[in-house]
């Protein structure tokens, strides 16, 4: 597979440099045959670039993963290494796509990896709702499909063999939790800044948040509630906004679905001149922007996602469905660790992303 | 754009024919001229290197040609309206999120009928609002239409409620994605049904020719008794409605409708226009160009994701072949010559004793 990369990208540098040579378009095919053999024998002694290995060359496995982002994300970045790094371990041999969130590219993709018949599709859904007609053809193709980070709807959990990531639901419950110990049964009322609208993590991350805090902690009320697109500034105009609509005063506590979001809430008390040490304010992911805050005792806790620990269950999960083929649909949740001033600065919840 | 540019419209104009009877060097003479008028003949010549790379390294793009073609008619089915656009000398930079509006829409309906219908009524309105705005308005069709991308993003959210919305029939939906004829699938029967009926349009229709006279000299175009002003409504209109039905396709082979859909379908088919040679400045180019230059882009994405390329590395590969077909332009090449030329005779020339 790697062979056939290098081989692909120098023979079309090849070319390309002989078109550009050429600097008119009806000479450039004449010479392509000849270079385009002679790169392929070059390419066939060629030692392929350690920088350039994705999986095991001579994997046992030939597993697709067709995830919506890559290096591009700082998620996508610190996820990539540790599931490669499994892969060679397992002897699998990954070929990796990064749709960047377009459900028809990814789409696209899904049929390029049915066409290659590889042993089984990791699929992280760039939009939940359009997978079934990859689902579909990957079951008449007798090809197992895995999913990793996001689950895809209940309906279409039929069609695939496990899903190993975050347990979204958990992970509010958790953020929950630390804000009901925190408020230790004191009335306080708190304003919310949830995720995209419509975004299934977000849908999932405040219903488990607020079921929690109903039965839990019903000293906790939920003053307002907005939207703050998982961005930064969204976040503190939100959160501007539903101090100002609510007035400062009777808010004590913050919730925001990301440590993001918390960041940008936090900016916008500071700027209202309200100390955020004097606030109780959860959150999820202990990111880098995250752990920090905690430690400062902005953010009394956050829940932590671990972009490692997903990128590796995603292989491994692939290598249990493919050598021990399990009868039921298998369901790995990430553990939901919560991060608090007591154990932030420990080595286990080091911040990955 | 460019409303007046000197470009003479050189496309296409009526195949010359090769006289049985003619002397060779008469023969040979037209022969050059039939093929300097055409303006496919670097993307022929990209095409061909990458089928030939692609044979040789990873086979199974072209095995596999269901999948292929369906990349191709992904990528092209806009390209094809966009073309009619730029022809013009007008850009359309709404085509993305006009097929995003359109899948919407579509979906917002119990009767699949009834959705597909008022999805496509509305990519011509939307092409009508464009040109209204264009021509009517006299607003730049890149300003226009950026504004008119923005809107119908805002407005893929609000009706779809910011989530995907599920298609009332999904099974047919779903069917709508599997082969029909052979191993060709509807959206490859539309993308080529789509394609012969503009390139018919473009090439034998008067109407359709009078695009190039407009994108090649509008004011020549107006001077000859051109209707300039029915003729970018037309242009507009053919690219919304086009756009619309990618949205409709998409839609339907997803069996739901996303309001972020089309995030790469903007520069994939500006990118598969200008390798086939289309000119972004209007009066050159072809239906059949632009055919080639999403066949181009799809054989190679198709080939480096089956080669385990990332998407990093594709990027700069597709940048590079869209760079390959600006600079590898005769006029260009034709240009840089006679700068360098310019610039070594100023060099040689005697220098004045000081």
């Amino acid at each position: 597979m790697n062979t056939r990369r290098s081989r692909f990208v120098g023979l079309l540098a090849a070319g390309a440099l002989i078109l550009a040579a050429c600097g008119s378009d009806d000479d450039a095919t004449d010479d392509t045959g000849d270079d385009a053999a002679a790169g392929e024998d070059a390419a066939d002694d060629a030692e392929i670039d350690e920088d350039d290995v994705v999986g095991d060359p001579d994997g046992e496995f030939e597993v697709f993963a067709l995830l919506p982002q890559g290096n591009d994300q700082p998620y996508g970045s610190t996820y990539l290494p540790p599931m490669q790094e499994m892969a060679a371990e397992l002897g699998i041999s990954l070929t990796i796509t990064n749709s960047q969130y377009d459900a028809d590219t990814q789409a696209s993709e899904c049929e390029v990896a049915v066409a290659a018949a590889p042993d089984l599709i990791i699929l992280w859904p760039a939009v939940g709702d359009t997978v079934r007609p990859c689902l579909s053809a990957a079951q008449d193709a007798g090809i197992p499909v895995t999913i990793t980070n996001s689950d895809v709807n209940p309906e279409d959990e039929d069609l695939t063999r496990g899903y190993s990531g975050p347990d979204t639901y958990g992970q509010g419950v958790a953020s929950a939790e630390l804000m009901c110990e925190a408020a230790d049964g004191a009335e306080i009322g708190i304003i919310v800044v949830n995720g995209l609208t419509g975004n299934s993590t977000a849908i999932n991350r405040r219903e488990g948040f607020v079921d929690t805090v109903e039965a839990q902690c019903p000293n906790v009320t939920i003053l307002a509630e907005q939207p703050g697109d998982w961005n930064a500034d969204d976040s503190q105009i939100a959160a501007s906004e539903m101090l100002t609509a609510v007035g400062p005063d009777n808010v004590q506590g913050i919730y925001a679905a990301d440590d993001t979001m918390a960041a940008g809430a936090i900016d916008a008390l500071v700027a209202r001149g309200l100390d955020p040490a004097e606030m109780i304010i959860t959150s999820i992911g202990n990111t880098f922007l995250g752990n920090p805050l905690v430690i400062d005792g902005s953010l009394n806790g956050t829940v932590f996602q671990s972009s490692s620990w997903d990128g590796e269950n995603a292989v491994t999960l692939a290598h249990e469905i493919l050598t021990e083929d399990p009868s039921e649909r298998v369901v790995r949740f990430m553990p939901d660790v919560k991060v608090t001033a007591d154990n932030a600065t420990d080595a286990d919840v080091a911040p990955e992303w | 754009m460019s409303q007046t540019t000197s470009e003479p419209t050189t496309e296409p104009e009526p195949q010359q024919g090769l006289a049985l009877g003619a002397a060779p060097g008469d023969l040979l003479q037209r022969l050059r001229t039939a093929v300097a008028r055409r303006t496919e003949g670097r993307a022929v010549a990209l095409l061909t290197l990458v089928v030939i790379t692609v044979a040789i390294v990873e086979p199974r793009a072209l095995t596999s040609y269901p999948v292929t073609l369906g990349r191709i008619a992904l990528i092209g089915l806009v390209a094809l309206g966009l073309t009619a656009v730029i022809l013009m000398g007008e850009l359309d930079l709404g085509v993305a999120s006009t097929l995003a509006v359109s899948g919407v829409v579509m979906a917002s309906f119990e009767s699949l009928t009834v959705g597909i219908i008022v999805a496509l009524l509305g990519g011509l309105l939307i092409g009508v609002v464009n040109a209204f705005f264009v021509v009517i308005v006299g607003i730049n069709s890149f300003i226009a239409t950026l504004g008119m991308l923005f809107f119908l993003r805002g407005a893929a959210f609000v009706i779809s409620g910011e989530q995907p919305v599920r298609v009332a029939n999904a099974d047919t939906a779903l069917q709508f994605g599997r082969p029909l004829v052979g191993p060709l699938t509807p959206r490859i029967l539309i993308f080529i049904v789509v394609f012969i009926a503009l390139h018919v349009f473009v090439t034998r229709m008067r109407v359709g020719r009078e695009f190039y006279a407009v994108g090649g000299n509008r004011e020549a175009a107006y001077d000859a008794g051109i209707p300039v002003v029915r003729r970018v409504f037309t242009g507009f209109m053919i690219s919304g409605f086009v756009s619309a039905l990618a949205g409709v396709i998409n839609a339907m082979e997803r069996t739901a409708a996303d309001p972020t859909a089309g995030g790469t379908v903007l520069l994939a088919s500006f990118a598969a226009a200008i390798i086939g040679g289309v000119l972004l400045n209007g009066g050159r180019g072809s239906i059949v160009g632009a055919l080639l230059g999403a066949a181009t882009l799809g054989i190679l994405q198709v080939s480096l994701t089956l080669s385990g390329v990332q998407v990093d590395v594709q990027n700069i590969i597709i940048g590079s072949v869209l760079l390959l077909a600006v600079i590898s332009d005769p006029a260009s090449v034709r240009r840089v010559m006679a700068r360098a030329s310019t610039f070594l005779s100023e060099r040689s020339k005697p220098q004045p004793a000081g």
